[in-house]
């Protein structure tokens, strides 16, 4: 499957290898419609399959505290690994692993070979 | 990750600048991080979420401390709403018709027409709750409450005072309008009420107080009540306007009840004793004790003054007591004086509210025992209607003290309604023919005639009777004649001090 972007959606998704791979545009300022917007797609395309993700968060501009929230609503993803690489995305990555409980295992990492390892994993 | 020179960096400038702003409560206020998204940023970020998160528990927490207060106003409502309703009938009860008796009172003083309050009490409701038990008795107040409501206006409050007393509040209303009101309410509660397959009635005795400009709350419904209590007196079921004129009979009333309690304690009763005589040779064969009360101030008192009032107050289970412990004890007194003499009875009345009195059995036991007097020389006088009460807890005490040993007499037979039938079951063995009866005897054949058909009556029954209020030789000479035995009355004997009782029995009779 390839990338799937609506128009004017924020983010893009696809599936490589059973894993789903969300990628948010760089500068993107995240909302919470944004971020339900993104989730039925996760949902959408698990089908009946739990699938480990890799939500690629690196450059994303601002999450809002109400799309943070989004994320704890369990979903088809059976483990998140977020990624990123700048201080700037540890900072907002932990700000949604501390403040908000995330509803299946859920960790920051900025190496994507050490994030590919932990969700195969998982799986 | 650095940008290199970080003192001399603006961004860290924005920072303190933006940190001097949330500091200061403007939790709206954020920093531009910069597209390095270097440690610098990530500080930004930080502190921009961090001013977020603080936000978000402030309104939350705004929020939770709204919806809490929103819910204990709530609370609070139901509350004083359950705190002000009666629970039965969902009427309003004593507290919110004193409220807003208060604000008719206030409101009516642009008006000039201040509010006017009806008091009601079901009659004979406790015969309702005695013989169908509570949950009738509950169903029947439901349903007064229903008719009520509907023979008021929509702008009158209708309340349950407590019991079977109701109250209206009347507002905006002339005398007219009132008294109509007033007329509809007993209207309503003229038709019968069905419980279950039982069919009671449920009509009440009401009193009116039409408000003057100034009256108290209070005063109205007191007013309204003692109205009420004229409306009991005039034989119930019936509507009694106040009148200030009340207010000085039921002060009459509270004084004497308030000395009457004294009376007992400080020694102020005392018993005389009436013969009760063979007709025939005069012969005494029993004393009636009849209760005196000499009032420090106002002399002596006869018990027609004040034992209606000790029946209302309760004050007679005590007066009760008094008589039966004085009367026993001066039969032991007499016996001491003249032991052979105790060949007579001594006759006590028993109200009927004493029948219910939970230690009487014992007490008459014990007050025998103690004096050294034998059960059958004690005769209880009970009035008529308590006798003809079957099934009742008093038949079951008449019962025990018929097995005690004491004699049991009906008195005032003739001016209550008792079935004839009845007669031969009585638990009783003397039947005292009221002195109404034999008022007019001497001048009226038919009257004559009459009495001589009850004193037949009696006979077949089985009883003997004695004839009360003889005051004539005439009347003395006719009852003889019509078989009559006993009897009492002014002609014979008027009642005796104690110290006079054993004279008389040694005497010859008086009069033959």
């Amino acid at each position: 499957m390839g990338p799937v972007a609506a128009d004017g959606a924020k983010e893009t998704l696809e599936t490589v290898d059973g894993i789903l791979h969300l990628r948010w545009q760089p500068g993107a300022h995240i909302q919470i419609e944004d971020a339900h917007l993104a989730m039925a797609k996760v949902n959408d395309a698990c089908g009946n399959e739990r699938r480990g993700m890799l939500v690629d968060m690196a450059a994303v501009g601002s999450v809002s505290r109400e799309a943070r929230s989004v994320w704890s609503i369990p979903c088809s993803a059976s483990r998140i690994a977020l990624l990123g690489k700048s201080p700037v995305d540890r900072v907002l990555a932990n700000f949604f692993l501390g403040v908000h409980i995330p509803p299946c295992p859920t960790k920051f990492f900025t190496s994507r070979s050490e994030a590919m390892k932990w969700l195969t994993a998982g799986v | 990750m650095s940008s290199g020179d970080d003192a001399d960096d603006p961004r860290l400038q924005q920072l303190v600048e933006g940190v001097v702003r949330l500091a200061a409560g403007d939790l709206d206020a954020r920093i531009e991080p910069s597209d390095l998204r270097d440690d610098i940023d990530a500080v930004i970020t930080g502190v921009n979420l961090l001013a977020e998160e603080l936000s978000y528990i402030y309104s939350n927490l705004e929020q939770q401390v709204s919806d809490r207060t929103a819910m204990l106003r709530q609370t609070q409502a139901e509350l004083e709403q359950m705190a002000k309703t009666d629970d039965l009938t969902g009427l309003a009860n004593r507290t919110l018709l004193n409220e807003q008796i208060n604000e008719a009172i206030l409101a009516s003083t642009d008006s000039g027409k201040p509010p006017a309050v009806l008091v009601l009490d079901v009659d004979s409701f406790k015969a309702v709750n005695d013989a169908l038990g509570h949950g009738a008795g509950d169903a029947v107040l439901i349903e007064v409450a229903r008719r009520l409501k509907r023979a008021v206006r929509a702008v009158d409050t209708v309340a349950r005072l407590g019991g079977d007393e109701f109250a209206i509040l009347i507002i905006e209303a002339t005398e007219e309008e009132v008294l109509n009101i007033a007329h509809r309410a007993s209207a309503q509660l003229q038709d019968s009420v069905q419980v279950g397959t039982e069919t009671v009635w449920a009509m009440a005795s009401i009193g009116v107080r039409i408000g003057t400009p100034g009256h108290p709350a209070e005063s109205l419904i007191r007013d309204a009540d003692i109205a009420m209590y004229q409306a009991k007196a005039h034989g119930r079921n019936n509507i009694q306007l106040f009148h200030p004129d009340m207010l000085d009979s039921v002060r009459e009333r509270s004084r004497i009840t308030a000395e009457l309690r004294n009376a007992v304690a400080g020694g102020e009763l005392a018993l005389r004793y009436q013969p009760v005589v063979e007709l025939a040779s005069g012969t005494v064969i029993g004393f009636e004790a009849l209760l005196r009360w000499h009032h420090p101030l106002r002399g002596l008192i006869m018990p027609d003054s004040f034992i209606p009032i000790a029946e209302e107050t309760g004050l007679i289970l005590e007066l009760g007591r008094w008589v039966l412990h004085e009367g026993v004890a001066q039969l032991r007194r007499w016996s001491e004086t003249e032991p052979e003499l105790t060949d007579f009875c001594l006759h006590i009345n028993l109200s009927a509210a004493e029948l219910l009195r939970r230690d009487l059995l014992e007490d008459v036991r014990e007050t025998l025992a103690r004096n050294h007097v034998a059960p059958p020389r004690l005769v209880l006088e009970i009035t008529e209607t308590v006798l003809m009460s079957k099934g009742t807890a008093e038949e079951q005490v008449l019962g025990e003290l018929r097995d005690l040993g004491v004699g049991l007499q009906i008195d005032d037979f003739g001016t209550g309604y008792s079935s004839i039938s009845y007669l031969r079951t009585l638990p009783a063995d003397t039947v005292k023919v009221d002195r109404s009866l034999i008022q007019d005897m001497a001048s009226d054949p038919q009257q004559q005639k009459f009495v001589a058909a009850i004193l037949q009556l009696i006979y077949s029954a089985g009883l003997k009777a004695i004839v009360e209020g003889i005051e004539t030789a005439e009347q003395a000479i006719l009852l003889q004649t019509m078989g009559c035995l006993y009897g009492q009355g002014y002609f014979y004997d008027r009642p005796l001090p104690p110290e006079m009782v054993l004279g008389r029995l040694r005497s010859l009779a008086h009069r033959q």
